[in-house]
């Protein structure tokens, strides 16, 4: 059996919310391999990005493992990325030392710190906006630099947290386009948390489905479209909207079975 | 309405407060509701502020006042910044250090001056560790509002690119302070001309407070209101090129943090 690039197993989170407990993941199973472009939706606030940050080494488990590569998640690591949903720039950094930022602490020299992050400023067009500071960039710009600044030092996973939630449609899909082409080039494992059932189904090979409160995994979804087309023919396609329709009742399913608890 | 007239305006509303003032000030000295003597008319303290400036050790004194200030001021943020940035980042740091902030917040440092003038003599170092107290709390207080201000996105975006604990403070933490830890930079620099001057009242032998002193028990008061307006007219450029390098400093930072 291939080891997962990504295992969870059993993992609970408990939460003090003004002094009540709050049960976030209750013994929460996942496992992910190499390459695989996995998005996690669900009812919101129900601990998927709570899961993501703990992937991420921010947050620690109650109880339960995470292993990376086989072992054991301690804290934050280089080799996963995080794209947060505000974009978390650096206000006081240019947007050409802001994509540095994560080279430079790799020790890499000044000269290749250079070149690489010039690479990722054309590939995100915008080439001329080296010396701007972020208040000075739109909302796409500021969550393409994000993207840039991360892809940039290679780690070989990527955690996105809702990483389009904040943009207009069309800047929605143009950046959609671009993770999938930079996955496709790169190989990375992603891992991406959202409440958009049709961006989940257009970008991953998998989605799962979590419940409400506490949250476990409910349901997955294995994705083969043909992604060789353009994104026309994958939205207007059957196979799309059969699926798109069957991830949007889970997800609805989990709304509505949480509800009469709330009252 | 054109932008020239616009601008000449806006010269002229910032201009008016100065010239009613001047107006009033005049108004009173000349209708002898306060004793002339005390009160000395504006004219009487442009020509003393005009003798002054033709006098080489007038400016030997500003410039004694002025270091003693921005002396202390730098004592005051050696020593406040770290404060209050280790109060921000560590609960056994605030647990020692918030109680006394609390407890001397309120305290008027300048009933301080007498003591540290039996304490360390007369001069510059008593002086200057004066405006040390003075503006250490400015500093502490803004700096740890500033820090623990910082959102968490920021700290743990770093600590992803492979940023540690130990260094989140200078890679992190106060980058994003900047606009707070300035802003108490610039009430600190307040604070410390009001104390340099005051601890040369009441006890040293140079300095512009000891010249205000000196033209006091003189009788002097036209030169009195003029030294005080001479380290008026300091303090108020040292305070706009402390704005303008914060505001240089903080171009990053949206149009409406800046100061003003």
């Amino acid at each position: 059996m291939s080891a997962s690039k990504i295992a969870v197993e059993g993992v609970s989170k408990q939460f003090d919310q003004a002094g009540n407990p709050v049960q976030a993941l209750a013994k929460l199973n996942l496992a992910i391999s190499e390459g695989e472009f996995v998005s996690i939706v669900g009812p919101s606030g129900c601990g998927k990005s709570t899961l993501l940050y703990m992937l991420g080494g921010f947050i620690a488990a109650d109880s339960g493992r995470m292993l990376v590569d086989g072992r054991p998640i301690t804290g934050p690591g280089v080799d996963r990325g995080v794209v947060f949903q505000e974009y978390a720039l650096f206000p006081w950094l240019t947007v050409f030392d802001n994509i540095a930022y994560g080279l430079r602490e790799s020790r890499m020299t000044e000269r290749d710190v250079r070149v690489t992050a010039e690479r990722y400023i054309r590939l995100i067009g915008l080439t001329g906006f080296e010396n701007r500071f972020s208040r000075e960039l739109s909302g796409g710009m500021k969550q393409r630099v994000a993207l840039a600044r991360t892809f940039a030092y290679e780690p070989s996973t990527l955690l996105l947290d809702e990483p389009f939630g904040a943009l207009d449609a069309q800047t929605r899909e143009i950046m959609q386009d671009e993770l999938l082409r930079l996955w496709r080039t790169t190989g990375k494992t992603v891992i991406m948390v959202t409440h958009d059932v049709s961006e989940a189904v257009y970008l991953s090979n998998r989605v799962c489905v979590m419940s409400q409160r506490p949250g476990r995994i409910v349901k997955e979804y294995t994705i083969n479209l043909d992604r060789s087309t353009n994104r026309e023919e994958v939205v207007l396609s059957e196979a799309y909207t059969a699926i798109r329709n069957d991830v949007w009742l889970a997800v609805r399913q989990q709304v509505i079975l949480a509800s009469p608890d709330d009252r | 309405m054109n932008t020239v007239s616009i601008t000449l305006l806006q010269q002229f509303s910032q201009i008016l407060p100065f010239a009613l003032f001047l107006v009033a000030w005049q108004g009173v000295a000349k209708s002898g509701l306060i004793d002339p003597t005390f009160l000395p008319s504006v004219g009487a303290v442009a020509s003393a502020l005009v003798d002054l400036g033709a006098n080489k050790s007038f400016y030997t004194e500003l410039a004694v006042t002025f270091g003693r200030s921005l002396g202390g001021l730098a004592l005051g943020a050696a020593v406040g910044i770290p404060i209050g940035a280790g109060m921000a980042v560590s609960p056994a740091i605030n647990g020692f250090f918030g109680p006394l902030v609390k407890a001397t917040y309120s305290l008027p440092k300048t009933a301080l001056i007498p003591l540290l003038i039996l304490w360390l003599g007369i001069g510059s170092a008593s002086n200057m560790v004066a405006v040390m107290f003075s503006t250490l709390l400015p500093f502490v207080v803004y700096t740890y509002h500033g820090i623990a201000g910082v959102p968490q996105i920021l700290v743990w975006s770093a600590r992803a690119m492979g940023v540690n604990e130990r260094r989140l403070l200078w890679k992190v933490l106060l980058p994003a302070s900047q606009h707070a830890i300035l802003t108490g930079l610039r009430i600190a620099l307040g604070f410390s001309f009001v104390i340099a001057i005051a601890a040369e009242m009441i006890a040293a032998h140079t300095g512009i407070g000891k010249l205000m002193f000196i033209y006091g028990e003189s009788g002097s008061y036209d030169y009195m209101f003029a030294a005080v307006t001479a380290i008026m007219i300091l303090a108020y450029i040292a305070d706009r090129i402390t704005v303008e390098v914060s505001n240089h400093l903080m171009r990053w930072d949206d149009i409406e943090n800046r100061l003003g």
